[in-house]
């Protein structure tokens, strides 16, 4: 009986908690945006209001669209984010599919939003999404090296893939100097990565409104757009804790919830620190570019990150 | 990202918004509750040159139908006969020149600051003057 | 392989703010060809204009444009102020110019901003607006209205700048030569916005001679066409006023850039100059409206007046023929001229740059747009020929009346 309740109640707890946390947080996203640009901005419940909204309103599909994808790419997009929450430890609380996967499911469960949506844009059958889908991929290929180095450099310093395992070692005291800077060096890598990762200026290229109307969401509307938004959302939440947990496991030894707040205030600061000061301040990018900082600096960086760490392991050893 | 524009935005994060909030907080669910708690921000003060919702004094007017010849937007209306002859102003169509008040040769039309003047008939009686 | 794929771009579209349709053949995302379509709008202005008094029409020619609500009415005055020899007063005259250079501000502030937004930079769209908020207080403290301001008559302007409002003006013209640095600072040495806007949609001198460009656009080509230099127009004359131009003019878009953001600070000197040599006297050269409406009628003979815009010349050319109503009236927008550049600069790029290219030659289309005759829905290339017949038969009917 208590397994069938683990299996059932415990994800979909942790899928709604994960949801409503995730709109709180775009809400603070936005307003902290705003702020910067001298407004007063939304009022916090605002991605709420946005949600009902958007299903309230009619679901329109475009006459020449492959249907089934086109109907089932919003619904596995969200999926896939939500799984996500389910193999990344939340601060105190253990994931409850730690066990059965690592970093490099996760990592690849990251890509599935992404995706769907590019299967979503051709499957629509509007050139601006096809011209969308097709940056998507482009990034998708120039940020997956990155994101690679990152696992490997951090599962050989910890020997294991488990997030469990690394979240529970406090990377930064394991390391030589040398080390050190190559953490470092993997944590520029990855917020850099981040905003690519979740689609928001400057690499929101596929979407970039003024050029392509939206790109990929372009014929998008209703429900749809709602689980669309959802998963972005859910998605951005999961990477920041992501990166809490490879980075910054770091416990203040309180209470459970106390953690768990703590844990949520360095998942904010990771967010405003590595999505919202970078989208406002930045102008967009064009897609060419994207793929030249990506293949060129940032994986020589992270190249440079994972020998280090490798130079450090051998020494320490 | 230390950019120029990076600083500036980080000024602004530090100081006081610009924009100000529209003149109820949120649409209120139910007007009775909002008026009776009523925080309702007033609107902007306008300029001493602005030009509002027309004011016309009746009983000066000579009927002599300048202000119908100059109006560009032909808000204006002469209704009556000669001796009695008044004019109609609809301010739906008013485009807020003020040209009828400078070739006015009595001065029985000024404007007023009134601004506010959305209304969801265009015939009503706030925005029929005269 | 190549294959090219066309892209419609517009009449609808969250780049464009007025309705044109671009059709972009790409390759990739590289556009190998482009074509634009305008006549989208038709709004019957100038057919108005012909059906009314002239002082009706100054209000309507404010409306052309909501951006340059002063230029279009200010040249219909000039052209009419020139068939009637009405000699305007000179304080008028230095008037006329203080409002033509606050809205030379305001409006590229605005364009500022704008183009800010094509490339996804928000943050600095709401910057420049919040700083372009002085420039509209300033302008409605003189005028009364933020937009349409009601300023001009045939003869002189309808409300004076008294002594007691120097100051509020030198504060803001003094605010924004403080602001330059900063305005400069975040765009021009921006290094996202350099990326998007160095050598991107390059316009050559002998191109932009060629396609006859007009205001900002010619002058980052490096073509110093300037109204207020060339034929100096009001006040024009006595002020120091000489077109600005990058020192290496490439004529790409972070050089149109460069000179709107430069004339930002030529306004606010020339603002400060009109302020220092304006005498006091009269504004208005005849006091009576009804006066002149009655003197109106007696005007006959044909003028043009031309004056500059922010995004470069408008012209006007109106007859008279002893009538209340003109007997002809055309209005030409800076962006008539602009248009034609177009396909010129975007061929070659990416298709992220066709936004910023098509926004950075700050398009007004509904000012630009006549209305197109289409006969039984068939698409009709008029040669050159036809297009001489047409404006014979115009210049007869013209003439006829």
């Amino acid at each position: 009986m208590e397994t069938i309740m683990q299996i059932v109640f415990v994800p979909i707890g942790i899928a709604s908690l994960g949801l409503i946390l995730s709109l709180i947080f775009k809400g603070i996203d936005r307003r902290i945006a705003a702020r910067f640009q001298a407004r007063v901005g939304p009022p916090l419940v605002q991605p709420f209001r946005d949600i009902m909204k958007l299903m309230l309103k009619e679901t329109i599909v475009p006459e020449n669209c492959v249907r089934w994808v086109y109907e089932s790419a919003p619904i596995i997009a969200l999926v896939g984010s939500l799984m996500l929450l389910l193999y990344i430890p939340m601060g105190p609380f253990n994931a409850p599919l730690g066990n059965f996967g690592d970093l490099i499911l996760v990592l690849y469960l990251f890509t599935i939003p992404s995706l769907a949506m590019v299967a979503g844009g051709f499957a629509s059958g509007n050139p601006y999404a096809t011209i969308g889908a097709q940056r998507e991929m482009v990034m998708m290929m120039s940020y997956e090296l990155p994101l690679a180095m990152l696992a490997a450099a951090t599962a050989w310093k910890v020997t294991s893939f488990s997030i469990a395992k690394i979240s529970s070692t406090v990377i930064w005291s394991t390391v030589g100097p040398l080390g050190l800077v190559g953490i470092l060096l993997l944590l520029v890598v990855v917020l850099s990565v981040a905003p690519a990762e979740l689609v928001k200026i400057p690499f929101d290229a596929p979407e970039a409104e003024t050029e392509i109307a939206g790109g990929l969401l372009v014929d998008y509307s209703g429900r749809n757009l709602a689980l669309f938004y959802l998963s972005d959302a859910v998605k951005s939440f999961a990477f920041a804790s992501l990166i809490v947990a490879l980075f910054f496991p770091f416990k203040l030894g309180t209470t459970i919830w106390g953690e768990f707040l703590w844990f949520l205030l360095k998942v904010l600061i990771v967010m405003i620190v590595s999505v919202t000061t970078v989208r406002v301040a930045a102008a967009r990018l064009q897609i060419d570019n994207i793929a030249g900082y990506y293949w060129k600096p940032i994986a020589l960086v992270s190249l440079a990150a994972l020998a280090l760490i490798a130079i450090d392991t051998a020494v320490v050893i | 990202m230390p950019t120029p524009a990076f600083f500036e935005l980080v000024k602004q994060i530090l100081s006081k918004p610009v924009t100000n909030l529209f003149p109820s907080k949120y649409a209120p669910a139910s007007i009775k509750k909002f008026l009776k708690k009523g925080k309702i921000n007033p609107p902007i003060k306008t300029p001493d040159k602005f030009r509002g919702k027309l004011i016309y004094e009746k009983d000066k007017c000579i009927g002599c139908g300048m202000c119908v010849r100059v109006c560009p937007s032909s808000a204006m209306e002469l209704v009556g006969e000669p001796p009695k002859r008044k004019i109609k102003h609809y301010v739906s169509r008013c485009t807020f020149c003020a040209i009828c008040t400078e070739v006015c040769p009595v001065k029985c039309l000024h404007m007023s600051d009134e601004f506010l003047l959305a209304d969801f008939d265009k015939h009503s009686e706030n925005l029929i003057v005269g | 392989m190549s294959k090219t794929v066309n892209i419609p771009i517009g009449p609808v579209h969250p780049a464009l703010k007025e309705p044109v349709r671009f059709t972009i053949e790409v390759e990739g995302e590289k556009v190998v060809g482009a074509d634009y379509e305008v006549g989208y709008v038709h709004r019957g202005i100038e057919w108005a204009g012909m059906r009314q008094n002239p002082i009706k029409t100054i209000h309507l020619s404010e409306r052309i444009c909501g951006i340059c609500a002063f230029c279009h009415p200010l040249c219909f005055v000039q052209a009419i102020e020139e068939i009637g020899d009405v000699e305007v007063p000179e304080r008028a005259e230095y008037i006329r110019v203080i409002t033509a250079e606050l809205e030379r501000i305001h409006s590229h502030m605005l364009w500022a901003g704008v183009a800010a937004h094509e490339i996804g930079f928000d943050s600095i769209l709401n910057l420049t607006w919040n700083i372009r908020e002085k420039v509209m207080d300033i302008v409605e403290y003189i005028t009364g209205n933020r937009v349409t301001y009601g300023m001009l008559q045939i003869g002189g302007v309808r409300r004076n700048i008294t002594e007691k409002q120097y100051p509020k003006i030198r504060e803001a013209t003094q605010y924004y030569r403080e602001l330059l640095d900063k305005i400069e600072d975040v765009f021009l040495r921006d290094p996202t916005i350099r990326m998007r806007s160095r050598d991107v949609g390059i316009l050559t001198k002998k191109r932009a001679l060629e396609l006859c460009a007009v205001g900002p656009t010619a002058r980052a080509s490096g073509v110093p066409k300037d109204v207020r230099q060339d034929f100096p127009y009001i006040a024009y004359p006595d002020l120091d006023v000489k077109a600005i131009m990058p020192e290496e003019p490439i004529g790409d878009v972070y050089d149109r850039i460069f000179v709107r953001i430069r004339e930002i600070g030529q306004s606010a000197d020339i603002i400060e100059q009109c302020l220092d040599q304006m005498e006091p006297g009269p504004i208005l050269a005849e006091q009576n409206v009804a006066k002149l409406l009655a003197d109106l009628q007696n005007f006959e003979g044909e003028a043009v007046g031309r004056a500059e815009a922010p995004r470069g010349e408008v012209f006007h050319y109106v007859r008279m023929n002893k009538n209340e109503a003109p007997l002809s009236w055309k209005a030409r927008a800076p962006t008539y001229n602009n248009v034609q550049t177009w396909p010129d600069m975007i061929v070659g790029e990416e298709l992220a740059d066709v936004p910023i290219i098509v926004a950075s030659i700050d398009p007004c289309v509904s000012c630009t747009d006549r209305v197109t005759l289409i006969k039984d829905g068939k698409e009709e290339i008029v040669t050159g020929e036809q297009l001489h017949k047409l404006s014979v038969l115009k210049t007869k009917r013209v003439m006829r009346r």
